[in-house]
């Protein structure tokens, strides 16, 4: 099947400067237009802007975690304005059916669970797989186990945290590593219950920052092409720069990506002793290139907030509204905290929406700046086209501030900074630079070979209308999205890493869990077969 | 050997899903039950979902219980593993199921090595209405008994959670002072109970005691299912369509209501006019009452009594691969064919049942 899109305006950073031209589609990838040969398939997208398809690197879609947040709110989902009831599951609140309709429906066709517990690999995948039509991936979580904790503490060999960490990423699928502010979950389990950069974990001696240099350089050393993905220490607190900044400072020329900045762009200045400190973040991002970010933008309204940091989320139990929540110590790097949340328009709410916009207006890079909203943490991922329009509109981030809490806001550089973003700043942020963050060199761009996932968003003064209802959609060539709405349904791959493991490293882990669980290791692994979907996984290559 | 029946007759596969799909599709408010692994339980709620009939499992009175206990409080919980290897206290609560019988003397014949590393100690606070049959488990656990003579397991965790926190009660537990002296010493203490042991109110009174303890310390609980395929059913239904099971449609709009979609209410009631049974453990029969047409997927060598078609399909782990949650590990895991047979899968079964309905209409898993 040979498809052209017609006369739309092509916008692709990797491949050239925004131009009028055509899109040729050859059965799942993009070809150049073929010489003396007609479409079988024509679409006329003149007067629409084409974009490839949208990657999101941190969105929590599914897994215990995000189960459980489900489970605890079922009037959370029940109170989803209701959808068109002709398609299966269509309707079903927050799904893994609807995720994937959802966000093919904004033109996004990959998107990263960034918080996979290893010992419950297999129902994040059962879940993931359950998402339609976009393809998804998966980081697996390290740095408040046991045995990574043993290793650090026992002073063993480079070489050996490398196995262990290729085994973990091998045996749960997943695409990268992630570090949850790491020790203090093992750290809580002791009753400790405040942890930064340079505290211990009792019992190993070992310092979070230990932690993250440790599995940084394993990570780097192994060619996992994403970096270590470090949720810091101190989320959420008044006085949580400092630690953010000692994070970027001690990336010492190997790369790291902080996620969800924003929660951590909060000085101690002001009468309520909370106040931003963005700018200070910014301009050390923009002074240290080994380092990348997400924003974690919050935005108004009812949310649920869901991490492995359990410290943290014990913390924020008093302020759970509703006022149920769920603290979970699990094994090793698993367990975290589930607490409703609702972001109001008081000082607090308000300080917070400016900061993430201050963060991404004052990062310059539009390259190493990643658009999220920690889905559901900050809000709820379907608040994109909002967030889209905050950044492309100066005024709209003024109309939007003249309803916010004035003290706040004058604790913040919002108001003077007046930079919009371009439709190639917003593609470079949420296509090609997500694709060379993550190493998947088939997307992020329209170039010749790249898998055809193509975004046509129709133009218009209303920029949210406009990536909240994308024109069309194409997934690995099919035509899955017409004028917002999904037309056609298939199910995606889950992209993942394939590192040979190391035979003693197995060997090592069977004793392992037969001694401390009492249980065999296949227990805890799981073959491809399992998922009882064809073909549910993707190999995505290591850097040699 | 026949695996299909209509009424008491043999027929073939293809027969008996075509008189099915009938059935289904002339119904107006069918009703699932389902007692499976993950993808039968996967399948199941998918043609729930296309046919919007109400869908339960087979234990729903019991996992509503356990379902409750999160939907309208929540709470704070470890893991089985993390039980084993961090906590040197454990207190059981009320009955703990048979099932989960072996998972505790494996406990108690280890010695946790994180933590505070000390040899595991036991007690239970049972209740007047616990069943005598876990007599053998806590001797067995040397299980100290926190008791007060008459009261029931609610109030004996109110009274627990009073004393504990240095209030006046009317009544005292037994041993509550070994209990106090073993909490002071424990660095992570344990408590261990299933949906089964206790009603939701005895539950949210435990957690709330958990939370006091939480205060200076640590504690958490470990939660047992009463049946472990429930809650694995409970899992997947929440990913499936946002909602545990007693989930139904309105409006082609999913909805959960405990008492609304109780799927055996609804037969009693004659809400129903067809129940389509879905269960792979063998030897269970859907229960009787209503006038619903039936329709049985079961582990069976011979129809269903009452049912207008029956299917015979295999079990999980026993005649083909499948994917269960384990108590053991507080997550899912593999099982493999212990003894592959003829029987097709409950999800393979389905599969074809949709189908077989009339328009071209996707399964969503």
């Amino acid at each position: 099947m040979l498809i052209r899109l017609s006369g739309g305006e092509v916008v692709d950073p990797v491949n050239g400067k925004t131009s009028q031209r055509d899109v040729w589609i050859r059965d799942d990838v993009l070809v150049d237009a073929p010489k003396n040969e007609m479409a079988d398939h024509i679409h006329d997208v003149s007067g629409c802007i084409v974009m490839a398809g949208a990657i999101d690197i941190h969105s929590h879609i599914g897994g215990g975690n995000v189960n459980t947040a489900r489970l605890l709110l079922p009037e959370h989902h029940a109170a989803h304005l209701p959808r068109p009831a002709n398609t299966p599951l269509s309707n079903a609140g927050w799904s893994t059916f609807q995720t994937g309709c959802l966000y093919a429906q904004m033109g996004f066709t990959t998107v990263v669970e960034p918080a996979m517990a290893p010992y419950s690999s297999l129902h994040t995948h059962l879940e993931l797989a359950d998402i339609p039509i976009i393809d998804k991936a998966t980081l697996a979580i390290l740095g408040n186990d046991d045995f990574t904790l043993s290793l650090l503490r026992d002073d063993k060999s480079s070489a050996m945290i490398d196995d262990y960490v290729a085994w973990v990423v091998g045996s749960t699928r997943a695409l990268g590593v992630k570090v949850i502010n790491a020790g203090a979950a093992a750290a809580f389990k002791e009753n400790v219950r405040a942890f930064s950069l340079d505290d211990v974990v009792p019992e190993y001696g070992v310092s979070s920052r230990k932690i993250v240099k440790s599995l940084q350089a394993s990570v780097t050393r192994l060619g996992v092409p994403h970096p270590l993905h470090v949720h810091a220490n101190n989320l959420g607190i008044a006085g949580s720069a400092d630690t953010a900044a000692a994070t970027i400072a001690a990336t010492e020329g190997v790369p790291l990506h902080l996620a969800h900045l924003q929660f951590y762009g909060y000085g101690t200045e002001g009468k309520r002793k909370f106040s931003s400190e963005a700018a200070r973040l910014a301009e050390a991002v923009n002074a240290n290139p080994d380092v990348t970010i997400d924003i974690g933008q919050i935005m108004f309204g009812q949310t649920v907030t869901i991490s492995s940091d359990v410290m943290r989320q014990f913390s924020a139990i008093r302020n759970a509204s509703p006022k149920k929540t769920v603290i979970f110590d699990g094994d090793g790097n698993g367990g975290g905290g589930i607490v409703p949340y609702r972001y109001k328009q008081d000082y607090y709410g308000s300080l917070q929406w400016a900061v993430g916009l201050e963060l991404f207006l004052l990062i310059t890079d539009p390259w190493r700046v990643f658009f999220t909203t920690d889905h559901p943490n900050g809000a709820p991922f379907t608040a994109y086209p909002e967030l889209f329009e905050l950044l492309m509109s100066s005024a709209a981030r003024d109309a939007r501030s003249s309803e916010l809490n004035v003290a706040a806001l004058e604790l913040t550089t919002l108001a003077s900074v007046r930079r919009e973003y371009n439709l190639e700043e917003i593609a470079i942020m949420t296509r090609a630079a997500p694709a060379r963050l993550l190493g998947l060199k088939d997307r992020g761009h329209l170039g010749a070979g790249a898998i055809a996932d193509i975004a046509v968003y129709r133009k218009g003064k209303d920029i949210a209308k406009m990536f909240r209802e994308a024109a069309l959609v194409f997934k690995n060539g099919e035509l899955v999205v017409k004028n917002g709405k999904v037309t056609h349904y298939r199910w995606g791959k889950t992209l993942r890493l394939n590192p040979p493991p190391d035979k003693a490293m197995v060997k090592r882990m069977k004793a392992y869990h037969e001694e401390r669980y009492g249980l065999s290791l296949d227990w805890f692994t799981f073959p491809d077969s399992a998922i009882q979907r064809d073909d549910p996984f993707a190999e995505v290559s290591c850097n040699s | 050997m026949s695996v299909a029946w209509i009424g008491s007759q043999p027929v073939s596969l293809t027969d008996a899903i075509q008189n099915a799909a009938k059935l289904l599709a002339s119904s107006r408010c069918p009703v699932f039950t389902f007692d499976a692994d993950v993808h039968g339980t996967r399948s199941t709620i998918a043609l729930a979902t296309m046919l919007g009939g109400a869908y339960d499992h087979a234990s729903g009175q019991v996992l509503a219980n356990e379902v409750a206990l999160f939907t309208n409080h929540g709470g704070m919980f470890t893991t089985p593993g993390e039980a084993r290897r961090r906590s040197s206290l454990i207190i059981l609560v009320g009955e703990i199921p048979t099932l989960h019988h072996d998972l505790l003397q494996a406990w108690a014949s280890s010695k946790p090595d994180l933590g505070d590393k000390r040899s595991r100690s036991w007690f239970h606070v049972g209740g007047a209405e616990t069943d005598p049959s876990n007599g053998k488990l806590l001797r067995q656990l040397k299980a100290i008994s926190l008791r007060s003579e008459g009261l029931s397991l609610n109030a004996e965790l109110a009274v627990l959670r009073a004393q504990l926190q240095g209030r006046q009660a009317l009544v005292s537990l037994s041993n509550i002072a070994q209990l106090k002296k073993a909490l002071a010493a424990a660095q992570f203490p344990v408590f261990v109970f299933s949906g089964s042991s206790v009603a939701t109110a005895g539950l949210v009174m435990l957690q709330e005691l958990i939370v006091d303890l939480n205060i200076r310390g640590r504690a958490s609980s470990v939660f047992l299912p009463a049946d472990d395929d429930a809650w694995g059913s409970a899992l997947t239904s929440l990913w499936m369509t946002g909602f545990p099971p007693r989930t139904g449609f309105t409006n082609s709009l999913p909805s959960y209501d405990p008492v609304l979609w109780d799927v055996q209410r609804m037969i009693n009631e004659k809400e129903a006019d067809l129940h389509v049974w879905v269960s792979t453990r063998g030897g269970q029969i859907p229960p009787k009452g209503g006038q619903a047409a039936l329709i049985s997927l079961n582990r069976t060598e011979v129809p269903t009594g009452g049912a207008a078609v029956t299917i015979a399909v295999g079990q999980a782990g026993m005649d083909h691969d499948g994917v269960t949650y384990s108590s053991r590990i507080g997550t899912f895991r593999t099982l493999q064919a212990t003894a592959a047979s003829h029987l097709p899968s409950a999800s393979k079964v389905i599969s074809q049942l949709a189908e077989a309905l009339p328009g071209k209409r996707i399964l969503a898993c």
